[in-house]
């Protein structure tokens, strides 16, 4: 069911969820940039509906929130463990269609792939979605052509309408806040983007042989190796684990997880020294074909959903999508080596 | 002809080599000006000068080949310039008001620079409207951050941009970003500890290169605009010498005020005999002592919480 | 719900030190384990360290960890009746009916012959399960030797090569690379003989190349992968290699895929 709110009645909506839910949106950090007196919008808390920012796309994803980049797993001595407590509430997540998309990737590793996380799980069951529509793309989006422009397993959607905001609804439960709270009931589609200023197209014939190309020794210069772009992006999935102790007393601590980056150095480090893909092209390549062709050998669709944080973000101006762009060349490059 | 040159100097002109001839000083605070008044200088170069300008090593601009008889009218032609810059002026029209004070010189700051920790320009016109016009031989110069490319330390007072970063303990995953690119770009005030990052408050500059290399935004910066000033490092003859720390983290409010209460420091000890009026500052100091000019300047300061007073202050450099 | 990250306690029962820097410890563990699985070994404060299986008996297993790093140097500090955490068993293990009624070699290199000593064990102990069980076993020298005491058991059952890369001149042992041996291997039909190679990467490589040039064929030959490891649930991506997850899908591959 759809419904209008004039800003009051989304904001009592809003209150009312908070009795039950935290609520994350993309929010507007003052200051919160890298430069001075500049702001960056990221996922925080909201109190009432005109902190969400509507018309521009947050820097980091909502998988902070599922997936906090540091996260205490459990308390230990040296021979007892105690698991950290649950988070006391569930949350709401506001969140544009390719995050969405973005979710099931995420589902997928962390309840699926092997054994399930306990950590992720316990969240996931209490998290609702509220999808942003998108009228318009915003710089480097290209979910148009990743296939995660449209989608329609939220809970309720959202868009601004004039003054107010209209709403469309999936979650039986909040069925009657809504109608109580809304100016009137209306059907609500919502919006998304059918084109996109971005285009990639990943070539038919990728194989993992396009690991030899030479294409990638260009970024062996080019990156810096800082892990912006795995930071940022909503699929990105990767963790390592930290023993913690607390110094006023080396008996007790913490083991946690942290979020972690396959273009960072230490990432293939094993014990007693030694390293995996030393060369920064290298870990682009470990990368790039991770999101458009390995996971999808393995989970039947693929990883990227086009949201282009990587690109906004890369301080180095190294754009993802021109390098998918690439790939078909790779397929040559690598098909006449072969032959 | 009839010249009174120490009229003319405090009007922003010049005597120069070639006789009857005049150059005029056109003073842009903190280094950045709106394009619209590019046209204006070319006009009067061509009209009244030789046709060439120089771009000054304290962010003016000089305009040489002017007959001295032309004066005012280069003064109405600078008006607008003089208004667009909000320069204060005592007479509308009759060009810039005294020279002694030099320009406020500023790199190019946050409007442009990832690494400026302030808007340096601004804060040049702040200082600009606080302090002119004056006679006294002031030099004051701005920097965005710690890389001091506008040689702060060579000025009178010295404002160097600083950002006291603030770190999320829950955002940092350990990359070691920050830990690296302090050691090798700035003091090493960093370290890893149990995972996490541990600063040295006292060894911390401020620079921001922890922010900006941050890729999860565990650094960010504080919301406070604060600064390094430092004091009296001077260029010229008798001994030249780098500017010493005199405030760290340190407000733009207590900094204006020092300056101010620098002026009425200088007006009282000045020698009378100085030559055409200017002394540095800095030997004044060495005449009354570090104390003396203290007291003078921390006159009604309140300085934040923060900030740390380096005293007593010790000056090098070369002595002839 | 179950919690795979919260590790339990086990007790080291013995130790059994091979080399200054190898030593198995024999510690409690309950339940079900295939050698070549791995657990995950922490000792609070220094973290966690993937080690395979190296033997297992009736509530007890063998872990043989080589001392590399911060958590294996801290587990070096145990002795009998210390506790250690664990998490596991992880991996898929080898599956030993893969190998029955075969000609079955098993090459292992250094440490590589910790996650394959079950297997021998198993064949030793149920020798009309294999056609021939043929063991070659290589050490840097005579130093190095790991589960000396168990060659000697393994010699009544299996056809054993113990061999080192270097000796002293007076030295009993036989000296030569691994791969030297392959060729000579009395096989009656070497294209259905199954081979299973654990070792050093090069030792892999150099080991399967001469297996496949004396004649086996590729889906006949298993290798055990080790890889950097943080969780071994298939979440933390550490051990990723194109769409495959070490901890689940391996560490033993079929040389068709582990390749």
């Amino acid at each position: 069911m759809g419904f209008y709110f004039t800003k009051d009645g989304m904001n009592a909506v809003l209150k009312r969820l908070m009795d039950e839910y935290l609520v994350y949106a993309p929010i507007r950090m003052i200051g919160g940039g890298a430069f001075s007196d500049t702001n960056s919008v990221r996922y925080g808390q909201i109190s009432k509906i005109s902190d969400i920012i509507f018309n521009q796309k947050s820097e980091y994803s909502f998988k902070e929130i599922l997936l906090p980049l540091s996260q205490t797993l459990f308390f230990f001595t040296e021979d007892q463990v105690k698991e950290a407590e649950a988070p006391k509430k569930g949350a709401i997540i506001f969140l544009r269609s390719c995050d969405l998309h973005a979710v099931k990737r995420l589902d997928e590793i962390y309840l699926r792939n092997g054994f399930e996380d306990y950590y992720y799980k316990r969240l996931r069951e209490n998290v609702k979605f509220i999808l942003l529509g998108c009228q318009n793309p915003f710089e480097n989006c290209f979910c148009v052509d990743m296939q995660t422009n449209t989608i329609d397993t939220y809970d309720a959607s959202i868009e601004q309408a004039g003054d107010g905001y209209v709403m469309d609804n999936h979650c039986n439960a909040w069925e009657s806040l809504l109608s109580s709270h809304c100016l009137n009931q209306q059907d609500v589609q919502p919006s998304h983007v059918t084109e996109t200023g971005v285009h990639v197209k990943i070539p038919d014939g990728l194989s993992i042989d396009a690991a030899n190309s030479k294409m990638w020794d260009e970024y062996d210069d080019r990156c810096i190796n800082c892990g912006r772009c795995n930071f940022v992006c909503p699929t990105c999935t990767c963790f390592t684990m930290q023993d913690i102790f607390y110094t006023d007393n080396g008996k007790v601590g913490e083991r946690r997880r942290v979020a972690a980056s396959c273009m960072v150095d230490g990432y293939t480090d094993v014990a007693g020294g030694g390293s995996y893909r030393k060369k920064n092209g290298q870990r682009m390549r470990f990368r790039v074909l991770h999101k458009v062709y390995d996971y999808k050998e393995r989970f039947g669709y693929h990883m990227c959903v086009g949201c282009g944080r990587c690109d906004d973000i890369c301080p180095e101006y190294i754009s993802f999508s021109h390098c998918i762009n690439k790939l078909e060349s790779v397929v040559k490059e690598v098909g006449d080596n072969n032959a | 002809m009839d010249i009174n040159t120490k009229l003319l100097k405090k009007n922003a002109f010049r005597v120069t080599k070639k006789r009857g001839m005049t150059a005029s000083r056109v003073r842009v605070p903190g280094g950045h000006l709106e394009a619209i008044y590019l046209p204006l200088l070319q006009n009067i170069a061509e009209t009244y000068g030789n046709g060439t300008v120089h771009i000054t090593s304290r962010q003016g601009f000089e305009i040489p080949g002017i007959a001295f008889e032309n004066m005012p009218q280069v003064n109405e032609l600078l008006q607008p310039i003089i208004e667009g810059l909000d320069i204060n002026q005592q007479v509308p029209g009759k060009g810039y008001s005294a020279a002694g004070t030099r320009n406020v010189v500023a790199c190019i700051g946050n409007r442009v620079c990832p690494y400026a920790c302030y808007d340096t320009t601004g804060f040049a016109q702040r200082i600009e409207k606080a302090i002119f016009p004056n006679d006294l031989h002031f030099k004051i110069a701005l920097t965005g951050c710690p890389n001091d490319c506008a040689k702060v330390r060579m000025h009178d007072f010295g404002i160097m941009g600083m950002t006291e970063p603030q770190y999320n303990i829950d955002r940092c995953v350990n990359c070691g970003a920050c830990v690296k690119v302090c050691k090798k770009k700035s003091v090493g005030a960093l370290q890893e500890v149990n995972y996490k990052v541990k600063r040295n408050a006292d060894k911390c500059i401020g620079c921001g290169e922890c922010v900006l290399a941050c890729p999860t935004r565990a650094w960010t910066r504080g919301k406070q605009k604060l600064y390094r000033f430092t004091l009296f490092g001077r260029t010229g003859k008798k001994n030249p010498r780098l500017g010493e720390d005199f405030i760290k983290w340190v407000d733009e409010d207590s900094i204006i005020k020092i300056i101010l209460n620098t002026y009425d420091y200088v007006d009282s000890y000045i020698d009378p005999a100085a030559p055409g009026g200017k002394e540095h500052i800095g030997y004044i100091v060495d005449r009354t002592g570090f104390e003396e000019f203290l007291t003078w300047a921390m006159k009604d300061v309140q300085l934040p919480e923060i900030a740390e007073v380096y005293t007593p202050i010790y000056w090098k450099g070369v002595k002839y | 719900m179950h919690n795979e990250y919260m590790p339990y306690l086990s007790e080291i029962k013995e130790v059994i030190k091979h080399t200054d820097i190898e030593y198995t410890f024999r510690i409690t563990y309950e339940g079900a384990v295939k050698p070549g699985q791995f657990f995950e070994v922490s000792i609070p404060k220094y973290g966690e360290a993937p080690i395979s299986v190296s033997g297992i008996n009736n509530g007890i297993i063998d872990l043989t960890i080589r001392r590399v790093g911060k958590v294996t140097n801290e587990v070096f500090e145990r002795y009998v009746g210390d506790k250690l955490f664990l998490r596991g068993p992880y991996g898929n293990g080898f599956d030993v009916e893969n190998y029955k009624n075969k000609e079955l070699v098993i090459v292992a290199g250094g440490t590589g012959l910790s996650p394959v000593r079950g297997v021998v064990e198993y064949f030793s102990e149920h020798p009309q399960e294999v056609k021939k069980l043929i063991l070659i076993a290589g050490f840097k020298t005579p130093k190095d030797i790991l589960f000396l005491e168990d060659f000697e058991r393994w010699n009544k059952k299996a056809e054993v090569i113990l061999t080192v890369d270097q000796a002293e001149e007076d030295s009993t042992y036989q000296v030569g690379l691994v791969t030297e041996y392959i060729p000579k291997l009395s096989l009656k039909n070497v294209e259905e003989a199954v081979a299973v190679v654990v070792g050093p990467p090069a030792m892999m490589r150099f080991t399967t190349q001469k297996l496949l040039k004396t004649g086996f064929l590729e889906q006949n030959i298993w290798i055990s992968q080790e890889r950097k490891m943080s969780c071994g649930i298939g979440k933390c991506g550490h051990c990723k290699v194109n769409d495959t997850y070490i901890c689940l899908d391996g560490p033993v591959f079929n040389f068709t895929k582990g390749r």
